[in-house]
């Protein structure tokens, strides 16, 4: 293992785990890493293939939808990964401005 | 003289006595949460906002919300789905709380929680994830038992096992069964987690139909004992152009006697969020998204349907069955005459936080 180095966050995982005696512990992921405690489409399209039927207005629904991960990725996840996504933004309707994107920390 | 000064004396006692005794009528409160860390007590009948709360740790929304039985005290998912918070309504005092994450296990609790009629344990529905040095492993998911008497820093005091996906849990009256709403109704074994029984749902075996669809997080049942919720299947004997292909309906629960219903009330025309039975006229639903709707669950058919200014995602009902309280989403809480589906007032939030997934419930103070 002296002759690798590693260059990305995993692999230095791996080496890490090497070294304490805890090499088994670190396997392939089965899960998709992300936040989506279900999967219903109901934001692009409504079930009769329009946008009529959708939540009125859309600001109705941004926040019942994004604070559960309601669908997936389409607001940052303010159950684990973002948590303070939308903490100053109480109001949809009326504080959508102080919403901001996100982006990757690492 | 001294005659006197005793009657006066013994009359103000004996006053103060009839007033100790027959304290204010009981009348009905609504409870709601807002964004970020918000308790909401609503004067229904003054539409008024008696007083918000705040739930310490908060997070940014408050989510499912369980009132004790006596009324005395909210209990609210918080914290990002990650803890549960005991409310005294009275002096705003957090009585209970319980985190969920312990070491390498993180947990949440994705809607399903509810008291029993007793008011002794509350019951949460998790979802646990073990974050191992380089994997998420998800674990099985499990209702976690606490007692309330147990205050701030409760832990479970035993573990059911529970099907996935469970996403509203509601007592039976006696107490001796939780109802448990996920793929199927199952009825659980309060002290042991075993199914004793199931309604099936998902699994229906309905001839020339899909299985039928159903989204509900909105626990609503209390006023009249009964779960109900809407639910959307699809004639796959006729073309999907046909106007009767695809059909709305409602299930309903009676959590006094155990039995299940699910009938068809029309031919799908509105989408449909969440629904309460009236607590005078067990027949008769209402249901709410972007219209209110008003459905006679006995003769299977829609009575009357209105739309509503913007998109509400919560229902629930008076006592005495004369109006709805449509919530939820924004900031406002409507509130329509079950007899004429007119809006007779509404209850607007200071500062407008919007209310989103949290439960809208009726208590009695």
């Amino acid at each position: 293992m002296k002759h690798l180095t590693p260059i990305n966050k995993k692999a230095r995982l791996v080496d890490q785990a090497v070294e304490n005696g805890h090499l088994d512990e670190v396997v392939a992921m089965q899960v998709v890493v992300g936040c989506a405690s279900t999967m219903d489409p109901g934001w692009e399209v409504d079930p009769f293939g329009s946008v009529a039927a959708l939540c009125a207005p859309m600001e109705a629904d941004l926040y019942g939808c994004s604070d559960p991960c309601w669908w997936p990725a389409q607001v940052p996840d303010t159950i684990n990964s973002y948590p303070d996504w939308n903490a100053k933004a109480a109001s949809a309707q009326n504080d959508w401005r102080a919403l901001q994107s996100v982006f990757p920390k690492d | 003289m001294r005659s006197r000064r005793w009657i006066s004396h013994f009359g103000g006692m004996f006053a103060a006595l009839l007033l100790a005794a027959s304290p204010v009528a009981a009348k009905d409160y609504l409870l709601t949460g807002a964004k970020p860390d918000k308790l909401v007590l609503v004067d229904a009948a003054a539409r008024k906002v008696e007083r918000v709360l705040t739930i310490p740790g908060g997070g940014v929304a408050p989510g499912t919300i369980v009132p004790s039985p006596d009324g005395r005290i909210a209990y609210v998912v918080s914290n990002h789905m990650g803890s549960v918070s005991g409310i005294d309504l009275d002096s705003g005092k957090q009585v209970f709380r319980a985190d969920f994450s312990t070491g390498d296990l993180r947990v949440r609790s994705l809607f399903g929680m509810d008291v029993s009629p007793d008011g002794k344990e509350l019951y949460v529905f998790q979802a646990p994830v073990r974050m191992l040095p380089g994997e998420y492993r998800v674990e099985d998911t499990r209702i976690a038992v606490y007692s309330t008497a147990d205050g701030v820093g409760a832990k479970p005091v035993r573990l059911l096992p529970a099907p996935r996906r469970v996403a509203v849990l509601a007592f039976s009256k006696d107490g001796g069964t939780l109802w448990a709403l996920g793929w199927d109704l199952y009825g659980l074994d309060p002290k042991t987690g075993a199914v004793k029984e199931t309604h099936k749902v998902l699994n229906w075996t309905r001839a020339n139909h899909s299985p039928p669809d159903v989204l509900d997080i909105w626990p609503q049942f209390e006023q009249a004992a009964t779960l109900s919720t809407p639910y959307f299947t699809a004639r796959t004997d006729l073309a999907a152009t046909d106007p009767g292909a695809f059909r709305t309906g409602l299930m309903t629960l009676d959590l006094a006697t155990g039995r299940m219903d699910m009938r068809d009330f029309e031919d799908t025309s509105a989408v449909i969020f969440s629904s309460v039975v009236s607590p005078v006229k067990r027949t008769e639903a209402y249901s709410v998204y972007t219209q209110l709707t008003k459905i006679d669950t006995d003769g299977g058919k829609l009575v009357k349907r209105v739309d509503l200014p913007h998109t509400y995602y919560s229902i629930n009902v008076s006592s005495d069955g004369k109006e709805v309280y449509v919530g939820g989403t924004a900031c406002d809480i409507g509130v329509y005459s079950t007899d004429t589906l007119d809006r007779t007032g509404q209850v607007e939030i200071a500062g407008c936080p919007d209310q989103g997934i949290a439960s809208l419930r009726v208590i009695r103070r």
